[in-house]
């Protein structure tokens, strides 16, 4: 390529970068600043700096508790989108191409609706006068309508509508592009089904397992609207707090959250790469 | 089907398998002797790689028997027979070192750690692979993956060892080398082997007998030298090594006219004026100054092709090609558009059943 | 996959999968399923089964100010920051694509960080950063789902760049094209599709955001999310939600399809 070519080529590279700068990491770089001043009840913040906003939150036994209740959330429905995820991208992936390629599409579409849009969904299904209540009452089965709203299995539900599919998709993709030969190859040396999972196939979709894992426990911490319409007041995750801070103008304690909330998922999101290595397989697929 | 010495380890009786409306597998029956190695050898298509997968159990046979050890095992799947294999990509599982893949057979044989140690070693020794234990699969060279898929494969002692296409993704040399250490080592662990190939060279280097299939059948069976010199159809000797097909007349029981000049063929029969179809390879023809006996014919072109010298003719019945060894470095004055005599003695031409027949 | 024949584990891991599928499929569809049948309800209350038809809520959705501007807003919105977005993506698919070593790919995780990085936390950091320097709310918005747009774009141009064959350009530079040129005479007629199903991906992402603009929307500057959001919470007429949410249904429908018309099914799932 000419000189020419060449800076043009670095050169297009401008706007995009300047705009990834000055949009994402540079206001990521400020916030993290701003999680280091005293808060001020008139400017954004304060003039001094502290790390206050942190060492509070390390003291609080509500934010403990918070923190508590939201990673034992998110592994939770790690769980499940594993459990219920594995068996179908299974079924998927034996798929002849057409088909599979059209039950992808099919998952891909939920994606796309908003979240609120799902989250008003599962209130139809378990309000008070949603369908399960309902259908219950004319039946007879019970007299007053169930609170199902509101709990955290209900916040478990709504994220698994919008999560499963990430999962579903990325193990699906992961075991169609898998040679046939590998579990051949473990039959011939005498592994029956099980074992062929166990020891090869599961091993060799580890990189479909470890992409959906972490965009589904990303998604999760980060999943407000959803979190906030079925679980209410009382099951506050770690991302309402966050938004409490901003709504009572508390800036710095709001960054402190977010940052604790990130470092918290960078360093599960490293837990399932060490407890998955996906590096190991390469050369794995067709 | 050939009467077996010894055991037969593998017996394939009257198999038949299709896929949708192809028929892969037509109505094959096989027995391959305890510690000899069988190859099947034929173009893509013939169902040489279908019968593997049959034995192996990744195919279950529409009709017929297949039994190893004298067990019918149509039903047992394949993790519950008793063979090793060795996979045209080698499938060698990426995310295990060399010597958990080689020791997984023995893990699924519940064999203990350090007996399992011990046997890996050995058999990384056997296809020279000392030290190679903890590397990983996309470490290693074509042929060294080659290799690891080959100790995999006859670590755990298997009753019978089977390759698909085993050498076909190695370059030209280094093939040739690991023909020989296979024969080698097969035989050696005296292990009953099935390979599939589409190189006659290496199905004739390797084998005890060959299985020549064609279509979903097999054309004929039998040990290298016996099919390349004695084939019984045209396909089989054109498919081992070249062939000069002529068509020929039966002048009386044991001699034939091939385009006016008479030949000895020991096994023409038949009466007189039956057609036939003779096969001679290219090194048994021998060219004589014109206005002697033999076929007529027209010398083309003369290629000098290292080894060998080949000689294109050009004859009454059609084209012909002769070999000769290059022992002297010369053409022995024979130049394009000289007329010479072609023969060849008696026993150098076959009879052959010609194409498009039902062979059996 | 081989046949390998059948044994009781298969039958149980049939089971297995079976179950997982009927749980999965209710997961994911019921919800939307539910509104959208809800959203043609005649009644008051919400009533299920819905004893009838009506087009009732949609209606009232449209006589409803704030619900109309609001769905205005939204579109207004996914229009520019798609397009900024796509202008954005292409842009640094062209500079990164076919090109290796370490640099480019620590940029190619910058430009794909907004996919995973939780939106929240820009949504945040963009609001304190516009409040710093003045920005006005819609404007905000609008850059605000192009960053978080521009991956889906790049990805989508990057993934038809690399599959794209370098002897094309390399025969057009050897017929003179220069580089600009060449873009628009050999590269853009091949890539267009990846480009406007990656503007189709950030206009539907754009439309149902919520995490950003929830903190960078206000009084005036709704969006149609938030003011299903809002009304959610304060527990207002919960039908017109339902109308609301399913024309949103409707524009993803209309916007995959036309998606998976220009670029096919196999490259959607795949670029996924």
């Amino acid at each position: 390529m000419s000189a020419r070519g060449r800076l043009f080529g670095w050169g297009i590279l401008l706007v995009p970068l300047a705009v990834s700068v000055a949009l994402f990491v540079g206001p990521l770089a400020q916030l993290f600043m701003i999680s280091l001043r005293e808060p001020s009840s008139t400017e954004l913040y304060g003039t001094g700096w502290t790390l206050a906003n942190y060492t509070q939150l390390a003291e609080d036994d509500f934010i403990a508790r918070i923190v508590w209740r939201t990673m034992w959330t998110s592994f939770l429905v790690l769980g499940c989108a594993l459990a219920i995820g594995y068996p179908v991208a299974w079924r998927i992936a034996r798929m002849p191409p057409r088909k599979r390629s059209l039950v992808l599409l099919a998952l891909l579409f939920p994606l796309m609706v908003s979240n609120v849009v799902r989250a008003y969904g599962w209130v139809a299904i378990l309000g008070r006068r949603g369908v399960v209540n309902t259908t219950l009452q004319q039946a007879g089965v019970i007299d007053f309508p169930m609170a199902l709203l509101f709990t955290p299995e209900a916040v478990v539900m709504g994220l698994l509508t919008i999560l499963l599919p990430y999962m579903v998709i990325s193990i699906a993709n992961a075991l169609a592009t898998l040679d046939p030969r590998y579990e051949e190859a473990a039959a011939s040396l005498g592994a029956g089904p099980i074992r062929s999972f166990i020891h090869v196939v599961f091993p060799l979709s580890a990189p479909g397992v470890a992409s959906g894992a972490l965009l589904v426990f990303l998604l999760t911490l980060s999943a407000y609207v959803t979190i906030t319409l079925l679980g209410g007041p009382r099951s506050k995750l770690l991302v309402s707090l966050v938004y409490d801070s901003v709504v009572a103008f508390q800036w710095p304690q709001a960054a402190a959250l977010a940052f604790v909330l990130l470092a918290l998922a960078l360093a599960t999101c490293g837990l399932i790469l060490a407890v998955l290595r996906p590096g190991r397989v390469q050369g794995g697929a067709r | 089907m050939n009467a077996s010495t010894g055991e037969a380890d593998v017996v394939l009786s009257r198999v038949r398998k299709s896929f949708g409306a192809v028929v892969a597998v037509d109505d094959v029956s096989l027995s391959i002797a305890r510690g000899s190695i069988v190859s099947l050898l034929g173009p893509s298509g013939c169902g040489k790689t279908t019968t593997l997968r049959l034995v192996a159990g990744f195919e279950r046979p529409d009709a017929g028997e297949v039994s190893i050890r004298g067990a019918r095992v149509n039903d047992v799947p394949p993790y519950r027979r008793d063979f090793g294999m060795v996979f045209q990509s080698y499938a060698l599982f990426p995310h295990l070192t060399v010597a958990d893949n080689v020791g997984f057979g023995l893990r699924m044989r519940h064999v203990p750690r350090e007996e399992r140690r011990r046997l890996v070693a050995e058999a990384l020794a056997l296809v020279k692979l000392e030290g190679f234990a903890d590397r990983q699969p996309r470490q290693l060279s074509g042929g060294q993956q080659q290799r690891v898929a080959l100790a995999r494969a006859i670590v755990f002692k298997p009753a019978v060892l089977l390759l698909d296409e085993p050498l076909g993704a190695l370059d030209k040399m280094l093939r040739e080398e690991m023909q020989v250490e296979l024969r080698q080592l097969q035989q050696r662990l005296a292990i009953t082997t099935v390979f599939v190939t589409h190189d006659q060279e290496e199905a004739l280097t390797l084998s005890d007998r060959v299985a020549v299939m064609r279509g979903g059948r097999i054309e004929q069976v039998g040990a290298p030298r016996e099919i390349y010199e004695r084939p019984a159809t045209e396909f089989v000797a054109g498919f081992l090594g070249a062939s000069n097909f002529l068509d020929a007349e039966v002048a009386e029981p044991g001699r034939v006219r091939v385009g006016g000049a008479g030949f000895d063929v020991p096994g023409a029969a038949g009466v007189p004026g039956t057609r036939l179809r003779l096969a001679v390879r290219p090194e048994r023809v021998v060219l004589s100054p014109d206005g002697g006996e033999g076929l007529e014919a027209t010398l083309r072109d003369v290629i000098f092709r290292g080894s060998t010298v080949h000689f294109y003719l050009e004859s009454a019945i059609g084209p012909l090609l002769a070999y000769r060894q290059n022992e002297d470095g010369g053409d022995r004055g024979l130049r394009p558009g000289q007329r010479v005599r072609c023969s060849w003695s008696p026993g150098s031409a076959v009879v052959v059943a010609p194409l498009g027949d039902a062979t059996r | 996959m081989s046949a390998i024949p059948g044994e009781r584990a298969e039958r149980v891991g049939r089971a297995i999968t079976a179950t997982a599928t009927v749980v999965a499929f209710f997961l994911v569809f019921a919800p939307i399923l539910i509104v959208l049948v809800t959203a043609f309800s005649p009644t008051e209350y919400f009533v299920f089964p819905p004893p009838g038809l009506s087009l009732r809520w949609f209606e009232e959705f449209f006589r409803l100010d704030n619900m109309r501007a609001a769905f205005v807003l939204s579109l207004q919105v996914a229009l520019v920051s798609a397009s900024v977005a796509a202008l954005l993506g292409t842009l640094a698919a062209l500079a990164l694509a076919r090109r290796g070593g370490w640099v480019a790919g620590l940029l190619q995780g910058l430009f794909l960080a907004p996919l995973v990085f939780p939106t929240i936390i820009l949504g945040l950091a963009l609001l304190l950063f516009y409040r710093s320097v003045g920005m006005p709310a819609l404007p905000g918005l609008m850059l605000a789902h192009a960053v978080i747009g521009a991956p889906y774009c790049f990805r989508s141009v990057y993934g038809g760049l690399q599959s794209l064959d370098p002897a094309l350009e390399e025969a057009g530079a050897s017929l003179g094209a220069g580089p600009l040129r060449s873009f628009f005479l050999v590269t853009l007629p091949l890539v267009w599709p990846t480009m406007l199903a990656g503007w189709l991906f950030a206009f539907i992402v754009s439309f149902g955001e919520l995490n950003t603009a929830i903190f960078l929307t206000g009084p005036g500057t709704t969006t149609l999310p938030i003011e299903i959001f809002s009304y959610l919470q304060f527990q207002g007429s919960q039908l017109v939600i339902a109308a609301a949410s399913a024309l949103q249904v409707a524009m993803i429908v209309v916007m995959v399809a036309a998606i998976e018309r220009v670029v096919g099914i196999g490259r959607i799932v795949r670029s996924r």
